[in-house]
């Protein structure tokens, strides 16, 4: 892993701005943008609502990969994915390969799931969506390898443009997520990857639930 | 799944979010390894901790040390705690253990290895309502194989475990339904059909019986070795121990695939790993291409016409004392010994039945079970292909006597034996 790019201080505040919820406007501006790129909006209240919305997407029997995501956790996704029994969860079966001798099938595996949900780190009003990565190695399936996308987005993340989102990054998302990494896994994170996404071309492949509760970084 | 160990960016992104699991034992617990050995080819990730690391007990418990009598001690995901945990709580602790879902099957099959899940897969796909009841796990011998590379498919191979995984899923899909972590009880007479009794007493009744319930490790005749089970010594491939066995000294004992597959896992982490073979060579028992395998691997030895004939150690096992042909006996240290000779065939729950098997207690199916020396075959029609001597119940797979003992040919097995007991249906009505 490469080091960040940035210092990263636990210690030092993040710009406010990034954590404030979007107007009611706001959201209905970047939904509607959502819509014209090829990305379906849906809309939730609350986090509760947005974890009733992931399942009524997600299929019985799916192998699903849910990204590493506060977002996820906080709102009872992860513990759907992983716990409930209703799908195919590819954390628990990728954590149990053996790393010497079923690389390549871990490889493929986390490749191309059917479902992959997660989060992002900025949706911009025109309707782009950032989501920045340490490893790279959940960008992949979003852009082209999963069946199906995802994504739960707080509605603080709105922000006007993409230079704001990638501002959004460097300063806001970067010092929490690594100050994150240190603690869970004893490692530093970094914007090693940023993937943007401006437009889907397969209709109804990329679902965007904006939720209007400030949930993750 | 050492918490100690340092994580690649592949574990930061493959771990699990929501909670494990935590087993805290020592590892010459036998009880410790039973669950470890349990949950690893059930292919459900575990925390392990070694009671013996305070810190480790104490980052998972708060304490730095367990009372011994607590141990192997269980933390389930909600966060409750099985002391002196056994393999049935933890099993039951964690939704494992499931209850039939209907009242009665057209096939119930015993064993979810290769020719259990590839009648699964087929039955359940043709439209039989189908349960496969397994005493462990999914899979059989051959999950937990590290890599197959003959089976037609594969081209870059398969592991075992994967394998197993994907075949359950499969069934599923179908409809099959897996009844884990109970053995065979017994099995008895049901007018045209059967009762299968399962050790927590569930009862299961089924118009059909498959029986592929394969074989277990045959015992090694070495004088203390029972008292080492899971202490150094481990009967099979051992999955769950390859990351512990990680720059130590393994030997394997076994001459078939299996004992090559294991010497392969457990080449990537041991510093060194002897497979000790008491035939002239490998070429009887083992495929070619793993022979080729195991002599490209530098830090490999096989010993052939070699047997162990005594073991030293403390607590656990430190070294094996083996003699290689008219050879005085040697000292090899050794950390571990994975046992993977021959086969018993597993037919302790079926036996009470009155099945017909060979000397050896293979199942003796077909022609020849027409001619079982006790005459109980009860029909004017001749047994079918794979039944035995009791219509309507059918065997495959290497518990099968004349089986080839391969996983292709196992799957094959299972997949004939369903259009045979489409036959047997078609007999008693309602097919």
């Amino acid at each position: 892993m490469t080091e960040p790019p940035a210092v990263a201080n636990p210690e030092v505040a993040v710009p406010s701005e990034f954590a404030e919820l979007a107007s009611d406007e706001r959201i209905a501006v970047a939904s509607a943008a959502l819509e014209r790129n090829g990305i379906r909006p849906l809309l939730a209240a609350t986090g509760a609502d947005a974890r009733g919305l992931v399942r009524s997407v997600l299929t019985d029997g799916a192998e699903v990969y849910n990204n590493t995501s506060q977002t996820l956790e906080a709102i009872g996704v992860a513990d759907d994915i992983e716990r409930s029994g209703r799908y195919q969860p590819l954390r628990l079966r990728l954590y149990r390969m053996d790393r010497e001798m079923q690389r390549r099938e871990m490889r493929t595996l986390a490749a191309s799931p059917d479902y992959v949900v997660g989060s992002v780190h900025a949706l911009t009003e025109d309707g782009s969506l950032l989501i920045a990565s340490a490893s790279g190695s959940q960008l992949g399936p979003l852009v082209s390898g999963a069946g199906h996308v995802i994504f739960v987005i707080g509605a603080q993340k709105i922000v006007s443009d993409v230079a704001a989102g990638m501002r959004r990054i460097y300063e806001y998302c970067y010092p929490l997520e690594d100050a994150r990494a240190r603690q869970s896994y004893g490692v530093p994170s970094g914007v090693n990857n940023i993937l943007i996404i401006n437009k889907v071309m397969t209709p109804g492949r990329v679902t965007a639930i904006i939720v209007n509760e400030r949930l993750g970084f | 799944m050492d918490r100690t160990a340092p994580m690649s960016m592949f574990d930061y992104d493959a771990r699990p979010v929501t909670p494990l699991p935590v087993i805290v034992g020592t590892t010459a617990s036998r009880g410790a390894y039973a669950i470890r050995d349990f949950l690893s080819r059930n292919g459900y990730p575990f925390e392990w901790v070694d009671a013996g690391q305070p810190e480790a007990v104490r980052a998972v418990l708060g304490v730095a040390e367990v009372e011994p009598s607590a141990l192997p001690l269980c933390i389930l995901p909600d966060g409750s705690r099985l002391a002196s945990a056994t393999v049935e709580q933890v099993a039951d602790g964690l939704g494992m253990v499931a209850a039939p879902a209907r009242s009665e099957y057209d096939l119930t099959i015993v064993g979810a290895g290769p020719a259990g899940l590839g009648a699964a897969v087929n039955a359940a796909s043709e439209g039989l309502r189908t349960v496969v009841v397994e005493a462990v796990a999914p899979g059989g011998q051959a999950g937990t194989t590290s890599m197959i590379e003959n089976l037609l498919g594969f081209p870059d191979g398969i592991s075992g475990s994967e394998l197993a995984t994907r075949a359950v899923v499969q069934a599923r899909r179908f409809g099959a339904e897996l009844l884990l972590a109970r053995p065979l009880a017994g099995v008895s007479a049901d007018g045209p059909g059967y009762v299968a009794e399962l050790s927590d007493g569930t009862l299961v009744r089924g118009r059909a019986v498959l029986l592929a319930s394969g074989v277990e490790w045959r015992r090694l005749e070495v004088p203390g070795i029972d008292d080492l089970l899971g202490a150094g010594i481990y009967y099979g491939a051992g999955p769950s121990e390859a990351l512990a066995c990680t720059g130590s000294r393994v030997a394997v004992v076994g001459g078939g695939n299996s004992a090559g597959q294991a010497v392969v896992r457990f080449s990537r982490y041991a510093r060194q790993v002897t497979l000790l073979v008491r035939g002239r060579d490998l070429g009887a028992s083992m495929s070619q291409y793993l022979i080729d395998h195991l002599s490209a691997i530098p830090n490999v030895e096989v010993r052939v016409r070699t047997e162990v004939v005594g073991l030293e150690a403390d607590d656990r096992l430190r070294a094996l004392v083996v003699r290689s042909g008219d050879g005085e006996p040697v000292r090899l240290p050794a950390d571990a010994l994975f046992i993977c000779i021959g086969g018993t065939p597993r037919t302790d729950g079926a036996a009470g039945i009155g099945l017909a098997t060979n000397a050896a207690g293979y199942l003796v199916t077909g022609g020849d079970a027409a001619g079982d020396p006790g005459g109980s075959w009860p029909l004017d029609r001749e047994p079918l292909p794979l039944e035995t001597n009791m219509p309507g119940v059918f065997a495959a797979g290497d518990v099968r006597c004349g089986s080839v003992k391969r996983c292709a040919a196992a799957i094959g097995e299972g997949s004939m034996a369903v259009a045979l007991v489409h036959r047997r249906l078609a007999e008693v009505g309602g097919d």
